[in-house]
């Protein structure tokens, strides 16, 4: 697997910091790898013949399941260790970020110094934003202080957190530059439109860029925008992406309404963005798609899978009870096609397909098979 | 050291009860934090064995025969305090929950945030 790529917005990590950070990977390896697939053991050899004793049937659907296995002592265990090794994760992510977080501002100042002018990204800031109800009730992925949270002045603390944290969180599959959910939406794009051209490409919910810059790399002729609501991951997103050499121009909005144009982008997208929203918002930010995209234009939105079997179904919500991801065990139940209605496309525009590069993703491998769904509509 | 930013360690939200007492909750959460500190020393201890033997300074076995001055003794009672501070941090958690300092349980009831 190749290395994560430090660059100049990554803090350097002392010896004990990185030996954190290396034993929550290997705590993470065997936790999903070695522990994790028991739990399915567990259901069939413990769980399931236990309830059908007392019930006289099998548990009828995923909540049944969850019952009966929150009360198993081995299920119990993993999950309690997965639960403090995400905490663990960001711990040793955060303990380099603060101590070296007055220059790591610096240096985000003086990567974006020349930010605006012809070749180079931008960013655009909007205090007044109101951020929405499910980013402020929980920190989600128990990152502290989520997304949003400023610790200090021009603040970028929660992007150089979030970067580093979801490497080890996928135990460094997501790719040197976090790139792998950018590459899956561009390999599902060039399959089924090998000769699609965007002029203008918008990512929703686009937090630190990582998927921005693949997409703004893929299409050098194009402009890339990015929104998310939350300012220090823009910030870091900004400055990264300029240390990169990749012009992408960062604004922080809402997907639920932005201030772009009618008919302005040809390609819009979100990546692993639309299950940590809600129910409401859900069809707003399609409705919103629908009013972006020019005739023509497309609408791509990368998502996990939620499970087949009722046993599936229920180990793919860990992520929803566990770690502050509340909206996602509600996509268990949600027809995304029917979402996309409501936004304003018709049947015959939108899709829903299931894509499985091949990958081998074992921290999310909640299914024995393993794909990823896509929601895809054409205006 | 000048104004120093902190960053929070621990995140908003209800942390779910995995075992019928809380305290075994606690206690499996501090296990794995002496397990991560265990294994960090003894990473430590083998990148130093490796530097010595490979600059030749001195055998293994001298390591046994020694003891900290005061300013290294100084040094290690910090360093100390900083890991039993992280160790101690699921209690610390649930006090700041009880004094409302800390902010795991926020005014917004999430699933309310997320049904409408």
């Amino acid at each position: 697997m190749p290395a994560f790529k430090t660059h100049a917005m990554q803090p350097r990590a002392q010896l004990d910091e990185q030996a954190r950070q290396d034993f929550v990977t290997s705590l993470r390896a065997h936790l999903s790898g070695r522990l994790m697939p028991g739990a399915y053991k567990v259901y069939e050899n413990r769980v399931e013949p236990k309830f059908r004793a007392t019930e006289g049937r099998p548990p009828a659907d995923h909540e049944e399941v969850r019952k009966a296995m929150t009360q198993d002592p081995y299920y119990q265990f993993w999950s309690a260790m997965q639960r403090r090794s995400q905490e663990l994760l960001w711990e040793s992510v955060i303990d380099p970020t603060e101590r070296q977080l007055p220059s790591l501002i610096e240096t985000s100042k003086s990567l974006t110094q020349n930010a605006g002018t012809p070749g180079r990204g931008s960013l655009r800031l909007d205090p007044r934003l109101p951020l929405p109800r499910y980013h402020a009730a929980v920190d989600i992925h128990l990152q502290p202080g989520g997304y949003h949270t400023e610790f200090a002045e021009d603040d970028v603390a929660a992007g150089v957190i979030y970067d580093k944290g979801i490497n080890l969180y996928m135990g460094g599959a997501l790719g040197p530059e976090n790139n792998l959910m950018g590459d899956i939406l561009l390999a599902y794009l060039k399959e089924k439109h090998p000769d699609f051209r965007p002029k203008r490409i918008l990512d929703l919910g686009c937090a630190i860029g990582n998927s921005s810059v693949v997409w703004a790399r893929a299409f050098p002729e194009a402009e890339v925008h990015g929104i998310d609501v939350a300012a220090p991951v823009l910030r870091y997103a900004h400055a990264r992406a300029e240390s990169l050499g990749v012009p992408v121009h960062f604004s922080q909005q809402n997907a639920e309404h932005t201030d772009f144009q009618e008919a302005s982008f040809d390609l819009v997208l979100s990546h692993i963005v639309l299950h940590e929203t809600s129910k409401s918002a859900l069809p707003r930010i399609l409705g919103e798609c629908h009013r972006l995209l020019s005739p023509g234009g497309l609408m791509l939105h990368l998502e996990i899978p939620r499970g087949k079997t009722d046993v599936e179904k229920f180990m793919h919500n860990w992520e929803s009870y566990n770690n502050n991801e509340t909206f996602s065990r509600f996509m268990t139940l949600i027809d995304l096609k029917a979402e996309a209605l409501k936004g304003g496309f018709t049947s015959e525009q939108v899709r829903v397909d299931e894509f499985a590069p091949k990958l081998d993703v074992a921290q999310m491998n909640y299914a024995e098979h393993f794909f990823w769904k896509i929601l895809a509509a054409r205006r | 050291m000048k104004n120093t930013p902190r960053i929070a360690r621990v995140a908003k939200g209800k942390r779910p009860q995995y075992f019928s007492d809380p305290a075994i909750d606690k206690l499996l959460s501090m296990t794995l934090t002496l397990m991560e500190e265990l294994s960090v020393t003894r990473d430590r201890l083998d990148s130093l064995e490796r530097l010595l033997a490979s600059k030749k300074v001195m055998e293994r076995a001298e390591i046994e025969g020694w003891a900290p001055d005061a300013e290294a003794a100084l040094e290690r009672s910090a360093a100390r305090a900083q890991y039993v501070d992280r160790m101690m941090r699921a209690m610390q958690a649930e006090l700041d929950e009880v004094t409302r300092r800390g902010e795991r349980v926020g005014d917004i009831d999430p699933l309310d945030a997320v049904g409408s």
